[in-house]
C-alpha cells in the first residue's frame, strides 16, 4: 500500500541522511516527534504502529525539510503518506473529519461572517463555486469506486 | 498593472472580516486593478484536503486557478497557506503534462480548464515587487521611525520555493524589506523562522499549539518588541487568539499582532478604528500609543528629508 505513496529509493537515503531533523520545528519543539523512527519502520514494512500515532499529525507541513533536501524529497512526504493512509482507516482526529464534511457540502471551510461583514462595512461576498466543487467530488467517488471510468 | 483577482480564502472571511477590510483600503489608497470574482472555493487546505484524498486536492486548486485563467487577470491572496496551496498544483501540473491532462478532462464536466497562466502573489511580495518601494514610499504620510517589530513570515509566504519562487526560503528579505521602508526597525530573533505552529489546532493538538506559540512569544518579550508582524490568517490566529487564551490563564507575555495591511493602513494615514483594528483580541492600544509619541517626537531632519524626497528637488 505504501509503495504507491512513497518512493522507497529515495526514502532509503533518507535514513542515512535525516540533516532535516535539525530544522523541523516539531522534532525540536515537540517531545517523542521523530520522523527517522518513522522511515525507519515504513522501510522495514513496520509502519502500522503509527497510524494511531499522534505524531503522524504533528508534521506541520512547513516545507523546511523540503527545502534542505538534496532529493527535494522529505519528512513531510513519509508523514504526508502515513496520514493518507490512517485516514483511509478512518484513524484520523475529529476536527479532520468535521472538515471534510464541510468542504464536501459547501466547497469551503468556512462561511463568510455576515454579521462581520455588516460591522466593517463590507460588500456582499462574491459567489462561491460550492456547486461545482460538489460535482467533481461525486465523479471522483465514483472512479475511485471503481464502477465506471467514463470521461462524458 | 495587470488586473487581479483577490483570493480572500475562507478563514479571512469567516473569523477576520477586518482583515479583508484593511487590506480592501489599502488596495483603495494605492489605486489597484483589484476586483472580487465569483466561483471560487477553498484553496483547499493542503493539511486537511490532501490529507484525505490528495486528487481531490488537486482538482479543487487547478479549479480555482482555472477561474482566474479563465478571466485574463492575475491572482492576489492576503493569505500565505492559499497562495502556497494553489502554486503547489499549478507547478506540479506545469510539470506533468499526464495530471493536466487527467486534470483537464475533470474540469471539462464544470466547463473549466486550467492552463496556469495567471501570475499567483501572496500579498507582501507583491507589494514589495509590484508596488515597489518608490510608490510605497511616496504614498505614506506617517512612517514608524523608532519603532522596533519582530516580522513573522509565515512558512507558505515563501516555502516551498520551486512553486512560490518568490524569495529565499531560508533567508528571506521582501518582508523585512517592506518594513524598513515604512521606518520601522526589524529585528533579528532566534524564532524568527519557526513555524507557528496553528497546524496543531486543527489537528486537535491544542496544548502542543500553545507550546509553539510560547516559544515565540516569550523571545519576544524579551527583545522588547513593540509588536509581531504577520500576514497570514492562522498565523495571525495562532499569535492574537491563542496569546489572548494564555494570557488570560495568567501566563506573563504580552505582544500586539499586527497584520501587514493595517501596518501599512495606518503609514497611509488610516485611523485603527478605520482599519477594523478594534477586532483583535490581544489589545493594540501600547503599540499605538508608543508609536503616537515617537511621532510627536520627530525632529527637523526627517522635515528636511521629507522635502528632499520630492521629485526634482535635488535638480
Amino acid at each position: 500500500m505504501l509503495k504507491s505513496h512513497l518512493n522507497f529509493t529515495l526514502l532509503e537515503e533518507c535514513r542515512k541522511c535525516g540533516a532535516c531533523y535539525e530544522v523541523c520545528p516539531s522534532c525540536i519543539a515537540l517531545p517523542g516527534y521523530d520522523p527517522r523512527a518513522v522511515i525507519k519502520d515504513i522501510l522495514e514494512g513496520s509502519y502500522e504502529k503509527w497510524l494511531e500515532s499522534k505524531h503522524i499529525w504533528q508534521c506541520l507541513e512547513c516545507h523546511h525539510c523540503l527545502e534542505m533536501c538534496y532529493q527535494h524529497y522529505g519528512f513531510e512526504d513519509a508523514m504526508t503518506a502515513m496520514r493518507t493512509i490512517a485516514t483511509k482507516k478512518g484513524l484520523y482526529p475529529p476536527q479532520i473529519k468535521r472538515g471534510w464534511a464541510m468542504f464536501e457540502k459547501t466547497g469551503r471551510l468556512g462561511e463568510p461572517s455576515k454579521p462581520g461583514r455588516k460591522k466593517y462595512g463590507l460588500p456582499e461576498p462574491a459567489k462561491s463555486g460550492g456547486d461545482e466543487i460538489k460535482k467533481l467530488l461525486a465523479i471522483l467517488k465514483n472512479d475511485t469506486s471503481g464502477e465506471k471510468a467514463d470521461k462524458g | 498593472m495587470k488586473e487581479f483577482a483577490v483570493f480572500w480564502g475562507c478563514t479571512i472571511q469567516a473569523r477576520f472580516p477586518f482583515l479583508e477590510k484593511s487590506s480592501r483600503l489599502v488596495f483603495e489608497a494605492f489605486k489597484l486593478p483589484y476586483r472580487d470574482v465569483n466561483g471560487f472555493t477553498c484553496c483547499p487546505e493542503k493539511s486537511l484536503i490532501n490529507n484525505v484524498d490528495p486528487k481531490a486536492f488537486a482538482v479543487t486548486a487547478a479549479r480555482n486557478v482555472s477561474v482566474v485563467d479563465g478571466l485574463g487577470v492575475d491572482l492576489v491572496s492576503p493569505c500565505t497557506g492559499c497562495v502556497s496551496n494553489l502554486a503547489t498544483v499549478k507547478e506540479d501540473l506545469l510539470h506533468n503534462p499526464g495530471e493536466k491532462a487527467e486534470v483537464n478532462n475533470l474540469l471539462k464536466e464544470v466547463d473549466k480548464e486550467f492552463t496556469g497562466e495567471a501570475n499567483l502573489f501572496h500579498l507582501v511580495p507583491f507589494f514589495h515587487d509590484q508596488v515597489g518601494k518608490n510608490i510605497i514610499q511616496r504614498k505614506i504620510k506617517k512612517t514608524f521611525a523608532g519603532m522596533k517589530v519582530a516580522i513573522h513570515y509565515g512558512c507558505h509566504m515563501i516555502r516551498p520555493s520551486h512553486a512560490l519562487k518568490n524569495d529565499d526560503p531560508m533567508d528571506p528579505v521582501k518582508f523585512d524589506d517592506l518594513i524598513r521602508w515604512l521606518g520601522a526597525e526589524s529585528l533579528g530573533h532566534r524564532t524568527k523562522m519557526m513555524c507557528c505552529g496553528q497546524g496543531l489546532d486543527r489537528v486537535d493538538q491544542h496544548e502542543n499549539a500553545l507550546h509553539l506559540a510560547r516559544e515565540k512569544l516569550v523571545e519576544l518579550k524579551k527583545i522588547e518588541a513593540d509588536a509581531l508582524i504577520v500576514c497570514c490568517p492562522s498565523c495571525f490566529q495562532q499569535f492574537d487568539n491563542n496569546q489572548f487564551l494564555m494570557i488570560r490563564e495568567g501566563e506573563k507575555i504580552y505582544t500586539p499582532v499586527i497584520y501587514f495591511t493595517e501596518l501599512l493602513g495606518l503609514a497611509l494615514g488610516l485611523s485603527p478604528e478605520e482599519l477594523g483594528m478594534g477586532g483583535h483580541r490581544v489589545d493594540v492600544g501600547p503599540f499605538l500609543k508608543k508609536w503616537k509619541e515617537q511621532l510627536d517626537k520627530a525632529g527637523p531632519s526627517e522635515v528636511i528629508d521629507t522635502e528632499l524626497n520630492v521629485p526634482g528637488a535635488l535638480a
